[in-house]
């Protein structure tokens, strides 16, 4: 009964690796996806990060080498990252991580422009 | 380097009193080493957090002294002492325990409630729809179907299972922090109503709401339970969330009139618990039809059909519908509810109906089991 489902999509295994800087999902639609810890901190849907409107969006910058400590399970449908910044607050819902896999050229070379926009560096 | 030689070197730096050395005062939390970086935090009295600043640079520095780190982080952790916000009618409550900071993650925190197969939510998009007066009656036709059965009454607001099972009293405490729950007709129990007196408004905010909610669900001794109904408060609000973010619930019921105003905010409730992917089990349409006790004839007072409708049309299934009739009004307010006072009436089999339907779509309603977390 899928019907009584929005998100589509579920993940099956969530694992990160020992140098903990890369989470690999595996989605029952048969994609995995290897997402860097980089990329998650910076892209995390946190408020302190996306702000409460696309306007307060923060780009933020120097997360090369960030690393995930923690993954806690939120309910059904999300899991909590802790990041070695001791940044939280993102909650990953499996929707949202799976967007990222889908689009994460787009979103790394976006990410990129606005670290250069602003000045900033991933260092 | 090992954590010994990082607790080893933590002994030089003293308490926040100056006695002592923070490891031996069981301040230091667990030490994550990682790529030769070290993590760890300090426990400190909330209100000498900034005080204490020099303790914590004092510990950061001991340890990036040592052989093989490049570097540390470390934080002041505020800890509420236990009880120290807690109404004096609640039990202790104790503030949630933090996740260990950087321990080996996952697990713990959102796991289920042990003992309970399955959760599930009753909830309205608004009050007055006879909400409670479902659950406590759909708990009951889920016994009688032959399952173990517990209630959790969510509703810190306006509790109202103590008078609907007719119980009253307090609860015991089993061990510890953990209380027995009541119990009414068979039914396990447990509802702010016991620890507050009924005329008594609970005036609280989100925070404290969300802790007595997590207590109700995790510090009462539930047993083996084959599923626990809760109770929800009307709305979307905090409570909604806190139950949907600390359990994984097997679905949530609905319970709407048939009247447009009221499918309008049952709609709401269904998205609501949509977007946090608790799957629907499905819409109950109460105060469906009014029986006239003396004649028996069907007036549809809030029109008919509404919820069904509104189910096709939102791909949910229908589990039933329940008239508007005196017997299940009297009975729920003499703390007598129909499905236990007239196991035998017409009302019990419309009960037990929805309880089978109810039932049978938490195994196939594609909750899907939680995905396995791996730290390698």
């Amino acid at each position: 009964m899928s019907t009584l489902r929005t998100t589509d999509v579920w993940p099956t295994d969530i694992t990160l690796n020992p140098a903990k800087d890369i989470l690999t999902i595996a989605f029952d639609d048969g994609q995995t996806f290897e997402l860097a810890a980089e990329y998650l901190r910076v892209c995390s849907p946190s408020a302190e990060v996306q702000g409460h409107s696309p306007d307060q969006r923060k780009t933020v910058g120097g997360k090369k080498s960030v690393q995930i400590m923690t993954i806690e399970p939120v309910g059904n449908y999300a899991v909590r990252l802790g990041f070695d910044d001791m940044h939280n607050t993102g909650i990953f819902s499996w929707q949202y991580l799976h967007e990222m896999g889908m689009e994460r050229d787009e979103r790394w070379a976006t990410y990129l422009a606005e670290l250069e926009e602003k000045g900033l560096s991933r260092e | 380097m090992t954590k010994d030689d990082v607790l080893n070197a933590l002994k030089r730096v003293k308490g926040p009193d100056l006695d002592g050395n923070i490891v031996e005062l069981g301040l230091v939390s667990e030490v994550v080493i990682a790529n030769r970086k070290v993590y760890f935090s300090i426990t400190v009295p909330p209100e000498r957090a900034e005080q204490l600043e020099p303790l914590r640079k004092a510990a950061e520095q001991v340890v990036s002294d040592l052989d093989g780190v490049d570097h540390v982080g470390v934080v002041l952790t505020a800890d509420a002492p236990t009880g120290q916000a807690a109404k004096p009618a609640a039990p202790a409550a104790t503030p949630k325990p933090k996740a260990p900071a950087g321990g080996p993650g996952g697990g713990g925190q959102s796991a289920g409630v042990p003992g309970v197969k399955h959760i599930i939510a009753v909830a309205s998009g608004k009050g007055g729809v006879g909400k409670s007066t479902t659950s406590v009656n759909l708990a009951l036709a889920l016994q009688a179907n032959g399952l173990k059965v517990g209630v959790l009454d969510a509703d810190i607001y306006g509790p109202s299972m103590p008078r609907l099972l007719g119980i009253s009293g307090r609860p015991q405490q089993a061990h510890g922090n953990v209380l027995s729950p009541m119990e009414g007709y068979g039914l396990k129990c447990m509802s702010m109503g016991f620890l507050v007196d009924e005329g008594t408004p609970v005036v609280w905010r989100g925070p404290m709401v969300i802790s007595a909610l997590t207590q109700m669900l995790r510090e009462v001794a539930w047993g083996e339970l084959d599923v626990l109904v809760v109770d929800m408060p009307p709305g979307t609000g905090d409570a909604q969330l806190t139950m949907a973010q600390q359990v994984p619930l097997a679905g949530a019921i609905i319970v709407s009139t048939p009247q447009d105003l009221a499918l309008i905010d049952a709609r709401k409730g269904l998205n609501m618990f949509r977007q946090v992917d608790v799957p629907v089990l499905g819409i109950i349409e109460n105060m469906s039809y009014f029986l006239c006790p003396s004649c028996g004839e069907r007036s549809n007072i809030f029109g008919h059909g509404g919820a069904k409708n509104e189910a096709d049309k939102l791909g949910i299934p229908f589990l039933g519908e329940i008239p508007l009739h005196m017997d299940i009004r009297e009975t729920s307010d003499a703390g007598q509810p129909v499905v236990a006072s007239a196991p035998n009436s017409e009302h019990t089999s419309i009960y037990r109906a929805i309880a089978e339907k109810a039932w049978s779509s938490i195994g196939s309603s594609g909750a899907k089991a939680a995905p396995s977390i791996n730290i390698q």
